[in-house]
């Protein structure tokens, strides 16, 4: 998905040149995926489709020589156009993953290096759990108002969502993937990451 | 944070079905500090129930300890032990009285046998104002709307003022709005009140408002890594050791 909708979502909540926008689209969407430049460009796009306009400028920022930074409003056709993607139903995300494919097509030899990799998505996803618990936190701190700070929690809650079962999918495949290995005696390779995680590596 | 109040050390616990063990806790690691709000995630079957009731020593581990202010909970007598849980251990129960009665009268029983009756009502009324269901004081737990419950059982537990406080899912069933309210609740007062704060879940945004998260799974808990520092921090160092 292109960051147009939510730069033209953010730009309806209040008009704003394009570095700020970016900042909020971090802020929002962070573990979203979208890039600081994607912003540029969406801006070009909703401004040729007459979706955004100039609403004037401010003077240039903290290095003196900049250029003066424009100012996008959106203009009744963009509201509309996102009142009508608002509206429109959504397609489900595609489910395409590498490590969905390394499973499907490891061999034995191969347990021990699939565990860690399992091991390490599981320590990943805790990691993406901590920094959405972070932005909560400091969202929390400065949005008194009702409405908008459930809407954060439910448009978090829908991240988490998607954390918590990719975790508890990754927990079920270590399980099952650990107890092979105890069954395969030809996969027993030495397993420096295993034994980090128990504590055994100060014992080799 | 405050001084370490409960800590797990190399806690294990095993169950058996028929010939097979099955590893619930396995040399589990894990420190509660005064005015920690501490959230453990885990799959139905995880063992978070096991994990709670080891650390207020109603179950004791096969190895390893559990340690409340520094003392072994499995050390204890009965009576030491039923005095510690009257007193310094709070758990919050989802579960209301097995008669009728007034939800102040409820809060307040806890305090009967062991101050003036109109002391302990005073400091039940307390406890209730402070969750935020004052007005509930007159009415029965059957009246009580999912969200009251859940504040009434905070109110309880919290009467005798405890420093550690133990909740198995009690944000179970409830509404996003209700649930949101509980976990802030819950960090406040660990914050305002020194207290330790354990609570397990089985759900994933419950574990937004604390200050610690951890995850369950085969018998292990599961850290976030530490963020990686910035990178105005590495090109720093990097310099550094360039020159």
């Amino acid at each position: 998905m292109s960051a147009k909708y939510a730069v033209l979502g953010l730009v309806i909540e209040h008009p704003g040149y394009g570095y700020q926008l970016a900042q909020r689209l971090e802020e929002r969407f962070g573990s979203s995926g979208f890039a600081p430049s994607g912003v540029y460009s969406a801006l070009d796009q909703l401004s040729r489709d007459d979706f955004i306009r100039s609403a004037g400028e401010v003077g240039a920022g903290p290095a003196r020589r900049a250029a003066p930074r424009m100012i996008y409003e959106a203009t009744a056709e963009g509201i509309d156009h996102f009142e009508a993607w608002m509206l429109g139903s959504s397609p489900a995300p595609p489910l395409r993953d590498e490590l969905h494919m390394k499973i499907a097509l490891c061999r034995p030899r191969n347990l021990s290096r699939l565990i860690d990799m399992v091991y390490g998505q599981e320590l990943a996803c805790m990691g993406q759990l901590r920094d959405l618990k972070q932005m909560a936190g400091e969202e929390a701190a400065g949005d008194s108002q009702v409405w908008s700070r459930m809407m954060r929690v439910l448009a978090r809650d829908a991240e988490i969502a998607m954390w918590q079962a990719r975790i508890e999918w990754l927990q079920t495949a270590r399980e099952l993937l650990e107890r092979l290995r105890e069954e395969s005696p030809r996969s027993r390779t030495p397993d420096v990451a295993g034994a980090r995680r128990t504590g055994r590596l100060r014992a080799l | 944070m405050g001084e370490v109040l409960l800590r797990l050390e190399r806690v294990s616990k095993s169950y058996w079905r028929g010939a097979h063990e099955l590893k619930v806790l396995n040399e589990l690691m894990l420190d509660v500090c005064a005015g920690e709000f501490v959230v453990v995630w885990g799959k139905r079957g995880a063992g978070k129930t096991t994990l709670l009731r080891i650390a207020a020593g109603l179950e004791t581990p096969d190895r390893g300890q559990a340690r409340f202010e520094g003392g072994d909970l499995a050390g204890l007598s009965e009576t030491r032990h039923a005095s510690l849980m009257r007193e310094r251990i709070g758990w919050i129960r989802r579960t209301g009285p097995q008669i009728e009665l007034p939800i102040l009268d409820y809060v307040a029983l806890p305090l009967l046998a062991m101050h003036r009756h109109r002391d302990a009502y005073a400091r039940a009324g307390d406890a209730l104002a402070r969750v935020n269901v004052a007005e509930c004081a007159g009415q029965t737990w059957e009246s009580l709307s999912d969200g009251e419950r859940a504040l009434v059982g905070i109110a309880r537990a919290i009467v005798r003022t405890p420093s550690l406080l133990l909740g198995d899912d009690p944000t179970g069933n409830l509404g996003v709005r209700e649930r949101e309210a509980v976990l802030e609740l819950l960090r406040a007062l660990a914050e305002e009140r020194n207290l330790g704060v354990l609570m397990t879940v089985p759900d994933m945004p419950e574990m937004m408002a604390a200050h610690q998260i951890r995850a369950l799974s085969a018998g292990r808990l599961l850290a976030p890594p530490e963020p990686t520092p910035p990178d105005n921090v590495i090109a720093f160092r990097s310099r550094e050791r360039s020159a």
